[in-house]
């Protein structure tokens, strides 16, 4: 076993983050080695984008402590962490779409002189051709930044920073946007910085990228650190998949309803997306079927299909064996196909109207009488599923910004379980963003709706939830299913099913 | 837990005035005891006789609003409503030569309303190109100059004539405005409007049938341009490439002055009848007490700007405010 010789470059201890009564930190530890690939590990919401901002000085920790080269690190701002070496390149970028690659590598140079005269603060041409040339980049340096690709983008922002004199470049979660040849030219550039001494701080949570990258491996879970600066040789993906996923289990095993074996959806050479490979799936009358799967493998756009909210490459998807249109919502919804959106706050919500108006807004076609609204039947149909899911406040007139994020999902839920013949009711993400109590709610009246005769979907890169809901689950992983598990499955079957290749039934 | 089961309709069922209300009814008694002649019941139907217009204008205007649009084109398309009815008027009488020039507006509207549902154009765009074309038409087919119409009874009526004691252009511009209420706040085709307006995309996940509402909806807000144009049309009695310029603007300036806020999604009636009225008023006293006109301008661009940084609650009206801690310091954040 090779062990790390050389001092860590920044190492952080305990480190502890507070944000009013949520604890995103609580005991995170990082060490990065100089001229090492360290990849953090982590699903959505274990504190790794915390982390990342207290390591450039973007927020301060409640406790623990940071230390750069030995010494404690001090910097009060991003622009003193990165006048110290630490450079962060974010998922979003941070470039200027309108100004030349030129301007662009000289922002910091800019930002740094307090704007004495903008001609005079351009970086020197050799030098913005070398650090261009550093990344492996050949375009010209009048080029805007707008009209190059996302990877060259993402190459003239790490540029940048290798111009900042760079002792550790921190990457957060770079591939997302990035095509295969431009993630592979990216590792290349990484690899070429780590021979010149940079320490590499990567996050992700794609495991495939962590076996071509990384030197070292730290898991953070629930914002604690589970796995902490492992040599990759000394690991392997299953152990390091385990510890990400290793939340301790809160939902208890609930008793879900029988359910009738007529087949009402089908999804048949199914392509969400033109390089996937083709899915075929099906539910029953009063099933739950969750599609389970980890952030970016592709659930949520299969999902997206199924309700009709999104355009398809390929295959047909059925209702009751009559046809559904991709992409056209209006259809779906007349043929009683529920949708509760992934992205509350710009696909869900309507966010200056009532919460009556934004419960009742699939519903208008019945509550219209020769072009009048009925009322009155408006608040009779709302007021039972309102008080089912204990809608707080129990206003029906506050506007939807005005409740708290799971009630205005409670609001979203119940604008598609009273969908007079609800057939399927496709919920992505039902509880992101949503405390424990409303998610309660939320899953009972899921587990209701079935009852009632609805076919339900449950895409969610919440494990738990939809293991612990559903009849049965696909497994999906690049953009389709991969396996499928039976009621009862554990995290260990998702894990085991995510790595077996062929579709097979784990019990 | 039962108290929250009771369900507060606080909203509903009550009264409220709009803020602007309040200041319409300031303005009234004011301009009463202070302007001479303002509250005689000659110059109080004046008032309404010359309001009428604008509000049944600024009711078309008011759904694109809510629709979360803007209608730049409407005084350019009633100019070529005016120059086509003098034109056809001749030749066709009066009824039929009305509503050709009605059709003309609707017609104008309703592409309107393509551009923006089928092809997704900004509605700023479309209605901006569609004011600059029609300005070009209306003087192309008019040579520039105003033509002048024979101004037969039947031709002034709509301006001058009289229904039960109440002048037509003040009784149709109260049944507009009892429409547009109608419309927005119990029609099932508001509700939809309102969805449309308040959050596009969610309508769409909503199943919501958005296209169809935003092109019926320009549509609709095209009768009203429509009416408000043969009214002009028979008050001047003449088609004017050069009749209301400015009536997009001032319509705009109405809802705005009415305290609506114009992101779509929220509008009320009361809020073109108080701005309406505001305006009214103030161009009326302004007029009794003698004041030129860059005065009224003066008066009525510092009014609009005032009365809507008073009813936005957070609005800082001192502008210290304006860059907050925590937007300089998101700013910094993205510049790294």
């Amino acid at each position: 076993m090779k062990k790390i010789n050389t001092k860590p470059l920044l190492k952080a201890e305990s480190i502890a983050k507070r944000y009013g009564a949520t604890n995103a930190l609580i005991d995170a530890n990082l060490k990065v080695h100089p001229g090492r690939v360290h990849v953090l590990l982590g699903e959505n919401g274990a504190g790794k984008s915390t982390l990342l901002k207290t390591l450039v000085a973007a927020v301060k920790q409640t406790s623990g402590r940071i230390t750069f080269e030995g010494e404690a690190f001090q910097a009060k701002n991003v622009q003193e962490a990165m006048a110290c070496g630490v450079v962060p390149v974010y998922q979003h970028l941070s470039l200027f779409p309108n100004l030349s690659v030129h301007e662009n590598l000289s922002a910091f140079a800019l930002a740094e002189r307090e704007m004495q005269n903008v001609r005079r603060c351009l970086i020197e041409v050799e030098q913005a051709k070398a650090s261009l040339l550093s990344v492996g980049l050949s375009v010209p340096l009048d080029t805007l930044v707008g009209s190059l690709s996302i990877g060259e983008r993402q190459l003239v922002e790490i540029a940048r920073a290798v111009g900042q004199n760079c002792k550790l470049l921190i990457l957060d979660e770079p591939t997302s946007a990035l095509t295969s040849t431009e993630t592979d030219k990216l590792f290349s550039i990484v690899r070429d910085l780590c021979a010149q001494g940079t320490a590499v701080l990567f996050v992700s949570h794609k495991m495939d990228e962590v076996a071509e990258i990384a030197d070292d491996v730290s898991v953070l879970c629930d914002g604690r650190t589970v796995v902490d600066c492992v040599q990759y040789s000394d690991t392997n993906e299953s152990e390091l998949l385990e510890a990400m996923l290793n939340a301790p289990v809160t939902s208890f095993k609930r008793q879900l309803p029988v359910h009738s074996n007529e087949i009402v959806l089908r999804a048949e050479g199914l392509k969400v997306s033109r390089n996937s490979n083709v899915s075929t799936l099906h539910a029953k009358k009063g099933e739950i079927v969750g599609l389970a799967g980890l952030v970016g493998s592709g659930a949520l756009s299969i999902a997206e299909a199924l309700a009709g909210a999104r355009q398809i490459s390929d295959g047909r998807i059925t209702i009751n064996d009559v046809l559904l249109m991709p992409g056209d919502r209006a259809e779906a919804t007349k043929k009683g196909v529920g949708y509760v959106p992934g992205d509350r706050q710009t696909h869900g919500l309507f966010p200056i109207l009532p919460a009556l108006t934004n419960a009742s807004a699939s519903l208008t076609k019945q509550l219209d009488r020769f072009g009048f609204l009925k009322k009155n039947l408006e608040i009779e149909t709302f007021e039972p599923w309102m008080e089912k899911l204990k809608l707080l406040p129990f206003d029906f007139e506050l506007p939807a910004t005005q409740f708290s994020g799971g009630n205005q999902q409670k609001i979203i839920v119940a604008r598609n379980v009273a969908l007079p013949h609800l057939s399927v009711l496709v919920l992505l993400e039902p509880t992101r963003g949503v405390d424990v109590r409303a998610r309660q709610f939320i899953h009972d009246t899921i587990v209701e709706a079935a009852q009632s005769g609805a076919t339900v979907i449950i895409a969610s890169t919440d494990l738990d939830e939809v293991l612990s809901l559903s009849h049965r689950t696909y497994v999906i992983k690049d953009h389709c299913v991969c396996a499928q598990l039976t009621e009862g499955a554990t995290r260990q079957c998702f894990i085991d099913a995510l790595f077996s290749q062929s579709e097979r039934a784990v019990a | 837990m039962t108290e929250h089961r009771e369900i507060r309709r606080s909203k509903q069922g009550r009264l409220r005035l709009l803020p602007a209300g309040y200041v319409a009814l300031v303005l009234l008694v004011v301009f009463s005891l202070w302007v001479p002649r303002f509250a005689a019941v000659g110059n109080l139907e004046n008032i309404a006789k010359n309001a009428s217009v604008l509000a049944i204008a600024a009711c078309g205007q008011l759904l694109i609003l809510v629709l979360g649009g803007l209608e730049f084109s409407i005084g350019a398309s009633a100019a070529l409503a005016s120059v086509v009815i003098v034109l056809t008027v001749p030749e066709l009488g009066v009824p039929a030569g009305f509503a050709v020039g009605a059709l003309v507006v609707i017609g104008i509207a309703f592409i309107n309303g393509v551009w923006v549902a089928y092809f997704n154009l900004t509605s700023l765009i479309a209605t901006l190109g569609m004011m600059i074309f029609l300005t070009g038409l209306t003087s192309a087919i008019a040579g520039g100059l105003p033509m002048e119409a024979v101004p037969t009874k039947e031709f002034l009526w709509l301006a001058r004539g009289e229904v039960l004691g109440l002048p037509a252009p003040v009784l149709l511009a109260i049944l507009s405005l009892l429409l547009v209420h109608v419309l927005l706040k119990h029609s099932t085709f508001g509700r939809l409007m309102h969805l449309v307006g308040s959050n596009r995309t969610a309508a769409i996940a909503a199943g919501t049938p958005v296209r169809r509402v935003m092109l019926w909806g320009f549509t609709i807000a095209g009768g009203f341009t429509a009416l408000a144009a043969l009214i002009l049309t028979s008050k001047v009695a003449s088609g004017q490439p050069n009749l209301v310029p400015n009536l997009a603007y001032e319509t705009i300036a109405a809802c705005a002055i009415g305290g609506m806020q114009l992101n779509g999604g929220k509008g009320h009636a009361c809020h073109v009848l108080f701005g309406v009225a505001i305006i009214a008023m103030i161009n009326n006293a302004a007029v009794l007490l003698n004041l030129p006109s860059p005065v009224q301008q003066l008066m009525l661009g510092t009014i609009i700007i005032g009365s809507v940084l008073a009813q936005t609650k957070n609005s800082n009206l001192w502008g210290v405010g304006f860059f907050s801690t925590k937007k300089v310091s998101h700013a910094h954040q993205s510049s790294q």
